[in-house]
């Protein structure tokens, strides 16, 4: 095979069995790699009502096509599995240099079956594969065990790895890769507890043999040159990170402030990326085949928060910042590394204290309840002490751990948490941008931006400039964004591709790579048979369209102050739309017609 | 009115924000005037050659100025002017 490897590992954590299989090239074909590839084999093995923390449910890493290759940002990989936060199908997607460290020892993905006795890991080197006792690892953070498994099989070698957090199968706990990346979303790092399964290590020889080598090096060239020439993927991103989106969301009224109580933070600034890269940046850092860097190696020198690492990310900024009414950059940055320490969803992390600050000021909460802690808006010395109980599991933190919306339903309060199916939205208001929030209403995963990211539209004025304050015209964008998002987490690349390359570059580098004609549409269909396949799990798993919604507070409670004042979010005006431009019936259930068209049946 | 920078339009003019209290009944009169007192980077990265950059985002008040009536929009004393370069993220 060109593009893929050829190769499936399956490893039976209950019985220490490891096999290999074949790729199978029509599934391959049709569903690429990584998201893809893994959520078809996911929904073909797995019961959809399997419960996520049991032996029953599976882990699938897969990288894509692409990973690997010297396409423009062709790092990634996804973790597949039934998540515990959400009940949904989960896709969690990270970059680093783990994904392409899989393909060049030879495979496409490695199912993880089961649950082991003890505590272990598996470690990979080319053709040789064995599960190795953790117990000497187990309960230490993400740093100290990937040090210290480098030092016991390669130097090279990359890891992916659970901290505390994913041991206390906290419901948003992350797999880091890499030390600083992370398979954040949804969970995917309690499932790796629950197996006993502490790190995947990984250290390849071999390499991606390309079908047409001198015209994927022309695909590759012509993409990486609208990157570079592109003034967000080229400087923009390199120079402040994604976190410079702060002003700009908050100039808009849309930024989410304290728990989305408002879409504006009046000293949002002193948060934002500008002031990152003045005070924290040490450089910019890229993944594996990156030509944007958006990563940042940070340092705090105040001596309240002294510390290094990587990050923030934008979403981390917000969830710590303005959601949390937090406004010390030190702090927020520090809570940055502690979850990447601890093996936190920095998203779920920062909304999830945001929510339980909400309820502490509405007095649903009470100091009793929170062992002492002051959670009022703005403390950040709770953000920091609230994050790390939630990374130990101790006290209150174990609350915590199961995110926003078991958190305000325990005290009889759910609609304080701003989620869908129960994962937090991430750093962009839907009353003040309407498609996101159509977005977040229908995204296979819960809320999350990253699965049709319409900001670019709506907001940045990237590719189309649409009014965010408008519905029309939205459903087609989000169908389309969720489409195109599909196709480049299964090929293994990065979305931020998209900030100069076009559709069909990523079409014609798949093609000279894979040998499989793709032409545009053909792209644009592979992902739509991905969201389709994602749907169909999760309608067998139990949601239905009532699940396609939003919080009450953005459907009903207008923003309070700034630029997006009165605005609330018309779902209602989309939705319908949107499920007759996917084929869906009026309950948004696929059609007969769209999955044979999609070849789904 | 109070216009705010971003980015890296804040090197090319050494500050954050200021109060314009000068008359400008439109945007194209507001941003040649701070073309004037920024100086020549200023001006070859907001209006090069008369016209808007087409990597440039204004917001007026929050609102996006391709969603008012572009460098034609009428200003008011009060109103608040949003320069940014290109951005993006996620």
């Amino acid at each position: 095979m060109y593009g893929w490897v050829g190769t499936v590992l399956r490893v039976n954590l209950t019985t220490g069995r490891i096999t290999k299989e074949a790729t199978d090239p029509q599934d391959a074909k049709r569903f690429l790699g990584a998201r893809g590839l893994g959520s078809k084999v996911f929904s073909d093995e797995v019961d959809p009502k399997v419960d996520p923390l049991s032996p029953e449910n599976k882990l699938i890493f897969a990288p894509g096509p692409f990973s690997g290759t010297f396409a423009p940002s062709g790092g990634r990989y996804e973790v597949v599995t039934k998540g515990p936060l959400t009940g949904t199908i989960a896709a969690s997607n990270s970059g680093g240099s783990f994904g392409p460290e899989m393909k060049y020892a030879g495979y496409d993905m490695v199912i993880f079956e089961g649950k082991a006795p003890k505590p272990v890991y598996l470690w990979i080197k080319d053709d040789k594969v064995e599960l190795k006792d953790a117990s000497h690892i187990w309960g230490k953070q993400v740093p100290n065990t990937s040090d210290a498994l480098r030092a016991e099989t390669d130097e090279e070698a990359k890891v992916a790895c659970i901290g505390p957090a994913g041991e206390n199968m906290v419901l948003f706990a992350s797999i880091m890769n890499d030390m600083h990346r992370a398979a954040g979303r949804s969970g995917v790092g309690a499932v790796m507890g629950s197996k006993n399964l502490k790190a995947v290590v990984v250290m390849g020889t071999g390499a991606v043999k390309v079908a047409d080598p001198s015209a994927f090096t022309a695909a590759v060239m012509k993409a990486r040159e609208g990157v570079k020439n592109h003034p967000v993927g080229g400087a923009g991103l390199k120079a402040y990170g994604t976190d410079v989106l702060v002003n700009i969301l908050n100039e808009t009224g849309a930024l989410p402030t304290k728990n989305f109580r408002d879409g504006y933070f009046p000293t949002a600034n002193k948060t934002g990326g500008e002031s990152l890269a003045e005070t924290q940046l040490v450089r910019p850092k890229g993944c594996y085949s990156c030509v944007i860097s958006c990563g940042r190696v940070t340092r705090v020198a105040n001596p309240k928060f002294a510390s290094s690492g990587e990050g923030p990310e934008y979403e981390a900024a917000w969830s710590m910042g303005a959601d949390c009414g937090v406004d010390d950059l030190d702090a927020i940055v520090k809570t940055n590394y502690l979850c990447n320490e601890y093996g936190l969803d920095s998203i779920t992390l920062g909304a999830t204290i945001a929510c339980a600050m909400d309820l502490f000021e509405a007095g649903h909460i009470t100091l009793k309840d929170t062992g002492g802690l002051d959670l009022h808006f703005g403390n950040a010395e709770s953000l920091l002490e609230a994050t790390r109980l939630t990374g130990q599991g101790e006290g209150f933190g174990k609350l915590l751990g199961k995110g926003s919306y078991r958190l305000a339903e325990a005290f009889g309060h759910p609609e304080f948490s701003m989620s869908v199916k129960k994962q937090e939205m991430p750093a962009y208001d839907p009353r003040g941008v309407q498609g996101i929030g159509l977005n977040y209403a229908t995204s296979n995963r819960g809320g999350c931006h990253v699965r049709g990211y319409t900001i670019s539209v709506e907001v940045l004025g990237c590719g189309a400039k649409l009014d965010p304050h408008v519905t029309a015209e939205k459903p087609q964008w989000v169908k389309i964004f969720q489409d195109l998002t599909a196709a480049i987490d299964s090929s293994g690349a990065c979305l931020f591709g998209t900030f100069g390359m076009t559709g069909e570059d990523f079409a014609a580098m798949l093609t000279a790579l894979t040998g499989v004609t793709y032409t545009l549409d053909d792209y644009l269909k592979t992902g739509e048979r991905i969201w389709n396949l994602e749907r169909n799990f999760n309608l067998k798993a139990g949601f239905t369209n009532a699940d396609d919604t939003l919080p009450e507070r953005l459907l009903k409670c207008p923003i309070a102050t700034g630029p997006s004042k009165g605005e609330v979010n018309h779902l209602a005006e989309m939705l319908p739309e949107y499920y007759k431009l996917r084929g869906w019936d009026e309950n948004g259930v696929p059609t007969q017609e769209k999955l044979k068209d999609l070849a789904l049946v | 009115m109070r216009v705010k920078y971003f980015a890296n339009i804040r090197p090319l003019t050494g500050c954050l924000e200021l109060e314009w209290t000068t008359p400008a009944q439109s945007l194209r009169e507001l941003l040649q005037g701070l073309a004037e007192r920024h100086g020549e980077p200023f001006r070859r990265r907001i209006l090069p050659e008369g016209r808007l950059s087409e990597t440039i985002i204004v917001l007026v008040n929050g609102q996006h100025i391709l969603h008012l009536d572009g460098l034609d929009t009428r200003l008011q004393p009060e109103d608040t002017i949003s320069l940014f370069p290109m951005v993006a993220g996620g």
